[in-house]
């Protein structure tokens, strides 16, 4: 396998950053017995107007927990949604959140992106309510209010390239 | 019936996963973990971090094989985590990123049922723009592919599903 170096930036490159504002997150979770009942009723064709703008994942204690992001209205369409189903527990709703995410060259082979991103917001004192980084990409869900600052001080660590 | 389209998908070379769980602490544990790992040019290639479930924090990430015992040593030594907190890793991993037109909820669902119905877990989930990254076992990662690529339908032209070309960071620093 051909292996390319990618050099080290002083200061990392970043395509841009990008906002979804007023969103509402849905955290739920169903046993691993019944993510297949699940996966059925994600596959329902009448779901397909949902179309959440973050999704994570994480398996713990023989459960599968998701948090999806929608906007609100949808959120509450499809917290309903949830409700009606046995296969899944509903565990929060959290409304008013916002997502910045960006993404940069080889943003996934390349260590040193999440400590530059997590350290920056730690710095100044921003709580993430979720992250999920995939292939080039670093999503977070941030209160509403958190989004200005969050972008402030990201700008100042990485570089939008032009 | 018409299969559902999509417009490709990618898998990973071989990795491993950590989850990482404790009660609220003060210590930003996304900033330190990730630091530690820095510290030993270690790439997190899939992270998924959750502070909310009752206090509880969660943050799962998934690395090169390699690294498997270099990153348990770190995050077992004393201090590296606050106190109670729990490491549960698995020493292979795989990743498969699919790139959906749209119906993330769609391909999620019949993705989760599939995988069921063949015995394929899933350890996580993260989408970006527009993909979606399922962590399954590395050893069913062509099993699994071949479920997927039975119930969608790809581009002709679909590029090789392995990675061909392994990028990595360099300590050489470019200026501009």
């Amino acid at each position: 396998m051909e292996t390319i170096a990618v050099y080290w930036e002083p200061r990392i490159k970043t395509y841009g950053f990008q906002r979804i504002p007023d969103l509402a997150l849905i955290e739920f979770s169903c046993p691993l017995s019944n993510i297949k009942s699940l996966g059925e009723i994600f596959s329902q064709d009448h779901l397909e107007i949902f179309r959440p703008k973050f999704i994570i994942a994480q398996e713990s204690a023989h459960k599968i927990s998701f948090i999806f992001c929608l906007p609100n209205k949808e959120g509450k369409d499809f917290h309903a949604t949830l409700k009606k189903t046995s296969s899944s527990t509903t565990e929060k709703y959290i409304y008013p959140v916002g997502i910045i995410f960006f993404h940069g060259p080889h943003f996934g082979d390349r260590y040193g992106i999440a400590d530059a991103t997590f350290s920056t917001l730690s710095k100044a004192g921003i709580k993430i309510i979720a992250s999920g980084c995939s292939s080039a990409s670093v999503f977070l869900v941030l209160a509403q209010h958190d989004i200005d600052k969050a972008e402030e001080v990201l700008s100042e660590t990485f570089e939008v390239a032009k | 019936m018409e299969k559902l389209k999509i417009g490709g998908l990618k898998q990973s070379l071989e990795l491993c996963q950590f989850d990482l769980r404790g009660l609220d602490s003060s210590e930003e544990i996304a900033s330190k973990v990730s630091k530690l790992l820095l510290a030993q040019k270690i790439n997190m290639e899939f992270l998924t971090f959750y502070p909310q479930r009752n206090n509880y924090h969660q943050l799962t990430f998934c690395i090169s094989q390699d690294k498997f015992s270099a990153t348990s040593e770190i995050l077992r030594k004393e201090g590296s985590l606050p106190i109670g907190w729990e490491i549960n890793s698995s020493e292979q991993a795989g990743i498969i990123t699919i790139f959906p037109h749209q119906s993330a909820i769609m391909i999620l669902g019949v993705i989760m049922s599939s995988w069921a119905a063949q015995s394929i877990p899933i350890y996580g989930i993260a989408t970006s723009l527009s993909a979606i990254s399922f962590v399954t076992d590395y050893k069913l990662l062509d099993k699994a592919t071949k479920v997927i690529q039975d119930l969608f339908q790809m581009p002709e032209d679909h590029a090789p599903l392995k990675p061909e070309i392994r990028y990595q960071q360099s300590d050489i620093v470019k200026e501009d």
